[in-house]
């Protein structure tokens, strides 16, 4: 850091790999998503009679609808796309809001939800060993 | 509103231990799909101040999760999560432990301090976990004994020893903590 160039603060490399300013372009300018509920794991998928709106919508929102059509967890889009987390999820965000995504939250398996759950531990148990 | 496929149900299983004990060559072995990387910032804004003291001076940076998945049915994903050891992650944590069922502490024995944060993470936060000795080149330099006081493990925690390169142990290992969860002492 040049600390003798107080405008460092706001430049940023062309390529980007250092800055926060291309991935935040994409959400226009927002940083922090307006819901709290996403996580990793997430499954989304795109409500097949939706009507997707010609405009206003990112290119990377219409990529998200279209890995979407198969539920895809928050951190496979995030992947997919090779967008950070926080910003995938406040794409995924706007089009859960529009009606266009619907979100799954992950199954309740901590102790404080009751316990774990023997169907589920006995078809996790079944799948892996058919590997 | 209808869906072209129902979403299936999601639950993870965490792979924790040191940089470069094989989180990822686990996760790639038993994954149907090559293992799949996201990058997340890390701003002094979501973690508060304090918390980012030794990342460096930048007000931002990344860390990268590697993941896999395994369908369990088209009811029931499971998706395996590396996750990093470093304590200076571990707010990400609150995210990854949604959905959690348990966790994996993968040592080596040539360097097992390194497996001591992940082993408190999940002790901290009453994760069950079991705990797979990576053995490089086939070769085991410590008995279970040694490893388990090494790692102030509790005698129910489960230990196996292999080579997590291969889909057969590291099927073994995850087998290995879905028995845990399901023993009386934790149900």
């Amino acid at each position: 850091m040049n600390a003798h160039w107080s405008e460092d603060d706001f430049e940023y490399g062309d390529d980007g790999a250092d800055s926060m300013v291309r991935p935040y372009t994409i959400t226009r300018g927002r940083t922090m998503p307006e819901r709290d509920d996403l996580t990793l794991i997430t499954v989304l998928s795109t409500v097949a009679s939706a009507i997707v709106p010609g405009r206003r919508l990112q290119p990377e929102h219409r990529l998200i609808l279209d890995r979407c059509r198969y539920p895809a967890a928050v951190a496979e889009v995030a992947a997919d796309l090779n967008l950070p987390v926080s910003v995938t999820k406040i794409l995924l965000g706007d089009l859960i809001a529009q009606g266009l995504l619907t979100a799954r939250p992950p199954l309740a398996v901590a102790k404080v939800s009751g316990g774990v759950d023997l169907a589920l531990l006995t078809a996790v148990r079944d799948g892996l060993r058919r590997l | 509103m209808t869906n072209d496929q129902a979403a299936p149900a999601a639950v993870k299983i965490l792979i924790a231990g040191g940089f470069g004990v094989g989180k990822t060559t686990l996760v790639g072995s038993v994954s149907e799909v090559t293992p799949l990387r996201t990058e997340e910032y890390l701003t002094k804004a979501s973690v508060g101040v304090d918390s980012l003291d030794g990342v460096g001076g930048k007000d931002t940076t990344t860390v990268a999760l590697d993941f896999g998945r395994i369908t369990i049915s088209p009811e029931l994903v499971v998706y395996l999560f590396g996750t990093p050891g470093q304590e200076r992650f571990w707010f990400m944590w609150n995210d990854l432990v949604q959905g959690v069922l348990g966790g994996v502490v993968i040592a080596d024995t040539r360097r097992l301090e390194s497996s001591f944060a992940s082993i408190d993470f999940y002790e901290s936060r009453e994760i069950p976990f079991v705990v797979a000795i990576n053995c490089f080149d086939g070769v085991n330099t410590r008995s279970e004994i040694e490893i388990r006081t090494a790692l102030d493990l509790d005698p129910h925690v489960p230990v196996l020893v292999g080579d997590v390169r291969t889909r057969t142990f590291a099927r073994d290992v995850l087998l290995a903590l879905v028995d845990h969860l399901m023993a009386p002492a934790l149900v």
